[in-house]
């Protein structure tokens, strides 16, 4: 089943990458053609060039003719970009200032009546336009954001980064790490009735696993002990590892969850397994 | 036939153009001085007088409006009177004027490093100051109206215009945004408050630009440019069009100035669009100087003043493209309150203003003194690095602006916009080899 599915990966790989068809004679067939007409293309380049020089042993009159075409050709198309480059730039040849020249004299300086350049006109008019998009984008038609807009957007942004962070900020714990926290635990006890109920009693009272509830513990009572144990299990005597399949801050909140079930007396609890703690840290710390 | 026999008043002109490059040597070591401050803290000498706080307000007024403002009255007092062809309207007034700005200035200066500020920018000045400044504006204005009334010229020649506009504008400018409450003979309220009172000043703020440092410059490029081309000025529609939506267009832009405040969106935004729409106007004025010099690039390539007056020409399309993006509030966001903006701002006062008054100076000073320029090769000098270099470093925030570069450009710019010239200017000449092809 396995090799199946990796066979079948495997070609659709490869066929992604080949440039080829799957049908060996269909690759011929295209080489074979690609290369007759790159050979076609050089023979005929050749034959026109044969001819070309044929032609200028025949009939060169004929040939200087359409080389004078050719230049005069170019050359009013020249002349006619330089016209409408004149005329974009509002430029009237020099020699032509002479009728230009406004009856104006001031203390020697006279003027040109030259038109006003088309490109400064599409300028001003652009920038008129761009005036009354940019009001429409922000006052009428409200794309764009305005100051307050903007500062409640960039809040939410900020905000939703401030969640992302804090959400991997819950998943860096470890068992050196965690604290109690008792806002975990409720969160907690549904991952406990789904993963762990099932050995260690809906209450914690134990059945194939050992009791949670009393103050005897195999591996440790402590919330440090206890994330540690669920984390890495204790596959010897059939504690599950459960760093796989639950996050670290699932492992937090479940183990957060057990710390408070210390001394709740459930019924049917298990008989006492391991070493009895006489105080808990926590108590240590409330003398 | 009767022949009228005037003669026009150079001596005034004059007059200027010796304080023109007083206040500029003034001002723009002052400038020198607070680029320092930046690195070498120890410069602001412990005393509260000489604090980059108070040294900066003088550094900007004084190179404005006295360096700037003394250069307008110069090149408007020789123009106006040759293309209106009569003397100017009153000897008295233009002496009035001449040393009433001068006092002006002290004036403000000494105030500025006393302590005494409104704390608006670029009318820090207290209210007397404010009061003279109004005097002094209408006595230009009566002088300059004087002279048109009784001028010989049937029409107006567009320089004229320009002169016009300046004198209005600012005039309308200075007093609605210097409306305020005496509290004492050195201490006033302004009569608007928040977001209104940010909104007058930056009206006023950014009209100081237009106005004062674009308006009365175009009217000089328009008289000087063909004078010292000898050709004629390239086109008279384009005059007209530019300069009329110059005018109209530039009065509405001055919101852009505090994207992302207190201030309603929409006023935002339409600060915004009336800036991007400035580009035409101002391109306007840039091309009908530089078309003016067509035919004349032969001259560009040995004439000092000519290569002074491109420079200038070229630094205002600069910078009035870089000032509609700056406005842009995307571009806003990242440049705001870094030393681009100080960039900005050099390009706009010493490579226009700055490098027009020195083309009007090296022009104007050997015909008032009937004389020949000093030393040619002298001018020719600092041009080679001023006007390919300078364009580069004037703007190393625009390499450092982005992210991380910013913390760079905090501790480089703020001397880079000043030191980094000087350095070029006097060590770095040699290595760059200048192509005169190029202005051809």
């Amino acid at each position: 089943m396995n090799e199946m599915i990796n066979g079948t990966e495997a070609v659709a790989e490869v066929s992604q990458w080949k440039i080829g068809a799957v049908n060996l004679y269909s690759d011929i067939l295209i080489v074979t053609l690609i290369v007759v007409m790159i050979t076609l293309l050089i023979a005929a380049v050749m034959v026109n060039k044969a001819m070309k020089s044929i032609l200028k042993v025949t009939m060169p009159e004929v040939v200087k003719q359409e080389a004078e075409e050719k230049k005069r050709k170019a050359e009013a198309r020249k002349a006619g970009w330089k016209a409408l480059w004149n005329k974009i730039m509002g430029i009237r040849p020099i020699e032509q200032e002479k009728d230009l020249i406004t009856d104006h004299d001031y203390d020697g300086i006279k003027e040109l009546d030259n038109p006003v350049p088309i490109w400064f006109n599409a300028l001003f008019y652009g920038t008129i336009c761009f005036g009354f998009i940019y009001l429409l984008v922000y006052h009428v038609f409200g794309i764009g954001m305005n100051q307050d807009q903007e500062y409640e957007h960039e809040m939410a942004m900020a905000e939703k980064a401030r969640q992302e962070y804090l959400a991997q900020a819950a998943n860096l714990v470890d068992e050196n790490t965690v604290e109690f926290n008792e806002a975990l635990a409720a969160s907690g006890k549904a991952i406990f009735t789904a993963n762990c109920a099932a050995c260690h009693g809906a209450n914690g009272e134990g059945g194939i696993g050992p009791n949670l509830t009393d103050r005897y513990w195999l591996h440790g009572g402590e919330i440090k002990d206890i994330f540690k144990t669920v984390k890495y299990g204790v596959p010897d005597k059939g504690m599950v590892p459960w760093e796989q399949t639950l996050t670290p801050a699932q492992i937090a909140e479940v183990s957060s969850y057990i710390i408070t079930l210390r001394d709740t007396n459930p019924a049917n609890a298990k008989a006492a397994q391991g070493e009895e703690v006489e105080k808990y840290e926590s108590e240590k710390v409330e003398e | 036939m009767h022949l009228e026999q005037f003669s026009y008043d150079n001596k005034i002109v004059r007059n200027f153009g010796i304080a023109t490059i007083i206040w500029g040597i003034v001002g723009m070591s002052i400038g020198l001085l607070v680029a320092l401050q930046l690195i070498f803290p120890e410069l602001n000498f412990m005393t509260q007088y000489t604090t980059f706080g108070r040294v900066r307000p003088v550094h900007t007024n004084a190179v404005i409006f006295a360096f700037v403002g003394n250069a307008i009255f110069m090149g408007a007092y020789y123009s106006l009177q040759r293309v209106l062809k009569t003397r100017m309207f009153s000897d008295v007034l233009s002496k009035i004027h001449f040393w009433g700005w001068q006092l002006i200035i002290v004036a403000s200066a000494i105030t500025l490093l006393l302590g005494y500020t409104t704390s608006h920018e670029y009318a820090e000045m207290e209210w007397p100051i404010d009061v003279a400044i109004t005097i002094i504006w209408v006595v230009f204005g009566v002088n300059m109206f004087g002279t048109i009334i009784k001028r010989r010229e049937r029409h107006m020649y567009v320089a004229v215009w320009f002169y016009i506009a300046t004198f209005v504008t600012v005039a309308v400018l200075h007093i609605v945004n210097s409306i305020q409450l005496p509290v004492s003979f050195w201490k006033s309220f302004y009569v608007y408050s928040g977001v209104q009172d940010a909104l007058v000043q930056w009206w006023y703020g950014h009209n100081a630009v237009a106005f004062f440092l674009t308006t009365p410059f175009l009217g000089m490029m328009y008289y000087y440019l063909p004078k010292m081309a000898n050709r004629p000025v390239y086109s008279y529609k384009l005059s007209i069009l530019h300069f009329w939506s110059l005018i109209f267009i530039y009065i509405w832009a001055g919101p852009h100035h505090l994207l992302y405040s207190s201030m309603p969106s929409w006023v935002q935004s339409l600060g915004v669009v009336f800036s991007v729409m400035l580009i035409a106007p101002s391109w306007g004025g840039m091309i009908n100087g530089l078309m003016t010099l067509r035919g004349a690039w032969d001259k560009v390539r040995v004439e000092p003043v000519l290569k002074f007056m491109v420079v200038a020409l070229t630094c205002y399309g600069m910078a009035t493209f870089e000032g509609p993006m700056l406005s842009l509030k995307q571009v806003n966001a990242i440049a705001h309150f870094t030393d681009w903006i100080v960039a900005h701002v050099h390009i706009g006062a010493l490579g226009w203003n700055g490098f027009m008054t020195f083309a009007i100076l090296y022009w104007l000073l050997p015909r008032i003194y009937k004389t020949e320029l000093y030393s040619k090769k002298l001018a020719n000098y600092p041009l080679l690095d001023w006007y390919t270099r300078d364009f580069v470093l004037c703007h190393p925030n625009v390499l450092g602006c982005s992210g991380s570069g910013v913390d760079v450009e905090r501790v480089y710019s703020g001397r880079c916009v000043e030191i980094s010239k000087l350095l070029v200017y006097y060590f770095g000449n040699h290595s760059y080899a200048y192509d005169e092809s190029t202005w051809r």
